[in-house]
């Protein structure tokens, strides 16, 4: 309860922040500005104005964050967190925060308490666990993101989240790739799968198509899945799965990242800027089906609140999300790959991943932030019986760390930045202890996921875990790497 | 003077708490957040909501504890309530009659649950740490209401029938002589400002429960 310390992360340039359409520094009247941006923001968010009336500070959630547990921060705690702007709210949009500050808990937003906005504020990956635990409900995400959209406002944006948004805006994906480096990309893939695989087994090459109107389906996938490792091998795994039951495929130049930070950042324009390209690009290719890659708050955007998001955009003015998609709405990969499995379209022979141990993470974004499937428990179930059929041996962790409560991996909700690789080593470790405990008891040799910040995150920092031993041989891998090395060609032996 | 207060307390309960709810509820949801997993039909969603208001399920799966202190304490509480309404209510009605037997049991389930919450807050550091100073006067004030009653209960210094009509009176703001003890104007002050500040603190989580977007709304 006493362990301390300044975390600060790097502010944004001020290019950037202004092409956001905020400050490009802190501005002089900021007192002012941000106590009426956040009456705005709690008047105009009916999530908002009952979280500041009804928290209770019974400590239910004081003890389940994983920056709580991991740094030791009181102010980690995620009822600490939100009273750092409810007493702000108190103080001046509340009668006794004016009269009485001494008697509710009501603080002056002066600059200490602007700084720890700032520090605190981004040490929350805004992944939902305390809210499970909440008795009223209260969801911390919607507190972060209102503190973040307020510091933002007043000119005091995080670097790594605006600099994503800017970039993912201009240019179409948060690594800044123009169409013609993406197809380059993907041809090299192709190149790499055609030494990798015999043609006569898989019946041709496998593609990685680009922009065909032909095709049913357009996949979005996170930008990271075209190089980073060990990302790229769930999209070559999918590309795979896709070919062998003959489903035609695109991935879109214009809907090139499935990622959208415009949530992380709390502002619901950029969100929803970001999210239209979705929609756009399924129309332009005339694409029915939207299926969305390996990425956690990808698809609670387009899971849960593309349709809403779409009501709003003015591009997308008179028609809806069932206009475009024969579904109505966007699917996750999983639900496609586990209905092909299920309906005989692609067959997984688990012996061919023979040796291997797997874990299974569930993403906050995936577990708490959206249904998947038909059914209420679809999202735990669907990558689940997936990797069921692709290994032999497979291994829950503890109780209480997956599921709807599962740990969070320390990187997501825009903290996956290189200055915050100190909190995100502490974020990580509830989660590095429960797959100690798997390791140990179980040989457990690799942890599977299917969100691009998890994989990233946990492949960077679970080395550095202190567990007791090292867990730097444990491999982090994709969901559908798995599923495609489980996968039975589509004419085996015939070569 | 403690009739016009009352009365007033009263209606400005009702008025602030009506014009709190109507706030809420005028408050548009930009975007749909339901926490997942969630339930697919409105019906799961009322499923949901009463999970969590008649048996607070998540605060069991949370902390036990202070689960035991919130159910010893509202279930106490709402007993107390419908107990004193054969005070409140001209006639009696007959199906509290059952309920007479269970006044003591209500009672000290209250004061336990009470003293419980009290003591998490007191002695547990992370509890401790998020209080504020009205977090404890909420609990201060219950327990002198409570003390107060108990007292009252147990050595009959006050007629509670004449508290009764005194303060059915009251509410027609129609003044009623009404002689006590100091200990009953101590338990009738505190329900008073009990009342009155309701719709102005945290007891909010009551109703506002129902409206947190978390759990009122459908998945998908």
């Amino acid at each position: 309860m006493t362990r301390s310390y300044p975390i600060i992360p790097l502010v944004s340039e001020s290019s950037t922040s202004e092409a956001l359409g905020y400050p490009g520094e802190l501005v002089d009247d900021w007192q002012q500005i941000a106590i009426v941006r956040l009456g705005e923001l709690v008047n105009g968010n009916r999530a908002l104005a009952v979280f500041m009336d009804t928290c209770t500070r019974c400590g239910a959630c004081a003890d389940k964050c994983h920056f709580g547990i991991g740094t030791k921060d009181p102010r980690n705690m995620p009822v600490a967190r939100q009273e750092l702007l409810r007493s702000v709210w108190r103080r001046y949009h509340t009668f006794f925060g004016r009269h009485l500050p001494w008697l509710v808990g009501a603080r002056d937003l002066d600059r200490a308490m602007l700084d720890d906005w700032y520090s605190y504020f981004h040490q929350c990956s805004e992944c939902r666990r305390c809210a499970v635990f909440c008795p009223k409900g209260i969801d911390t995400t919607e507190v972060t993101m209102a503190g973040r959209e307020i510091l933002a406002t007043v000119g005091l944006g995080q670097r790594y989240s605006q600099t994503i948004v800017e970039k993912a805006g201009r240019l179409g994906n948060n690594l800044g790739m123009k169409p013609a480096a993406i197809a380059n990309v993907l041809e090299n893939l192709e190149e790499d799968l055609a030494d990798e695989l015999d043609e006569h087994e898989w019946g041709g090459p496998v593609r990685l198509p680009l922009d065909d109107s032909s095709a049913d389906v357009l996949l979005v996938v996170p930008s990271a899945d075209f190089f980073a490792e060990p990302h790229v091998d769930g999209l070559l795994g999918l590309a795979k799965v896709l070919h062998a039951a003959g489903v035609r495929w695109t991935l879109s130049s214009e809907a090139s990242e499935a990622a959208n930070f415009g949530l992380f950042a709390g502002n619901t324009k950029h969100e929803r800027e970001l999210a239209s390209r979705l929609v756009s690009a399924a129309l332009a290719l005339g694409t029915r089906r939207l299926v969305i890659g390996e990425c956690g708050h990808a698809w609670r955007v387009a899971g849960a609140r593309l349709a809403a998001l779409m009501a709003q955009m003015p591009e997308h003015k008179g028609i809806t999300l069932h206009d475009v998609l024969d579904a109505g709405r966007a699917e996750h990969v999983c639900e496609l790959s586990h209905e092909l499995l299920v309906s005989g379209r692609i067959a997984l022979d688990a012996t061919r991943n023979s040796g291997k141990v797997v874990s299974y993470h569930d993403s906050c974004n995936i577990a708490r932030g959206a249904a998947m499937g038909q059914t209420v428990d679809g999202a735990f179930e669907l990558p689940r019986a997936l990797l069921r059929a692709s290994v032999e041996s497979f291994v829950e962790m503890p109780r209480g760390t997956t599921h709807r409560e599962t740990y969070c991996c320390g990187g997501g909700g825009g903290m996956l930045a290189d200055d915050l690789v100190n909190v995100r080593i502490n974020g990580a470790s509830p989660r590095a202890h429960a797959l100690a405990e798997v390791v140990k008891s179980h040989q457990v040799t690799h942890l599977a996921a299917i969100c691009a910040i998890c994989k990233t995150q946990l492949s960077t920092v679970l080395p550095l875990a202190e567990v007791g031993f090292d867990l730097v041989k444990i491999d982090v891998v994709s969901l559908h790497a798995l599923v495609g090395d489980a996968l039975v060609p589509p004419h085996p032996g015939e070569s | 003077m403690y009739a016009v207060g009352f009365a007033l307390a009263s209606y400005v309960m009702l008025a602030a708490l009506a014009w709190r709810m109507w706030r809420w509820y005028h408050i548009a949801q930009p975007l749909p957040i339901p926490l997942t997993p969630a339930p697919r039909s409105r019906i799961g969603v009322v499923l949901r909501l009463a999970r969590e208001v008649l048996f607070f399920r998540t605060l069991l799966r949370a902390s036990p504890v202070t689960w035991l202190g919130c159910m010893l304490m509202h279930y106490g509480f709402l007993l107390v309530l419908l107990l004193h309404l054969r005070f409140l209510l001209p006639e009696l009605p007959l199906w509290l009659v059952p309920l007479i037997a269970w006044g003591n049991i209500a009672n000290l389930a209250l004061l336990a649950g009470l003293v419980l919450l009290l003591c998490r807050r007191v002695f547990v550091a992370r509890i401790r740490y998020v209080s504020i100073p009205s977090d404890f006067g909420w609990l201060g004030l219950l327990l002198i209401i409570v003390i107060s009653g108990m007292a009252l209960k147990r050595t009959g210094a006050a007629d509670p029938y004449a508290v009764g009509r005194f303060l059915r009176s009251a509410l027609q703001l129609d003044m009623l002589p009404l002689v006590g003890s100091a200990v009953m104007w101590l338990h009738l002050l505190g329900v008073l400002a009990l009342l009155a500040l309701f719709p102005f603190g945290k007891l909010l989580h009551a109703p506002g429960i129902l409206f947190a977007p978390t759990l009122n709304t459908r998945a998908r």
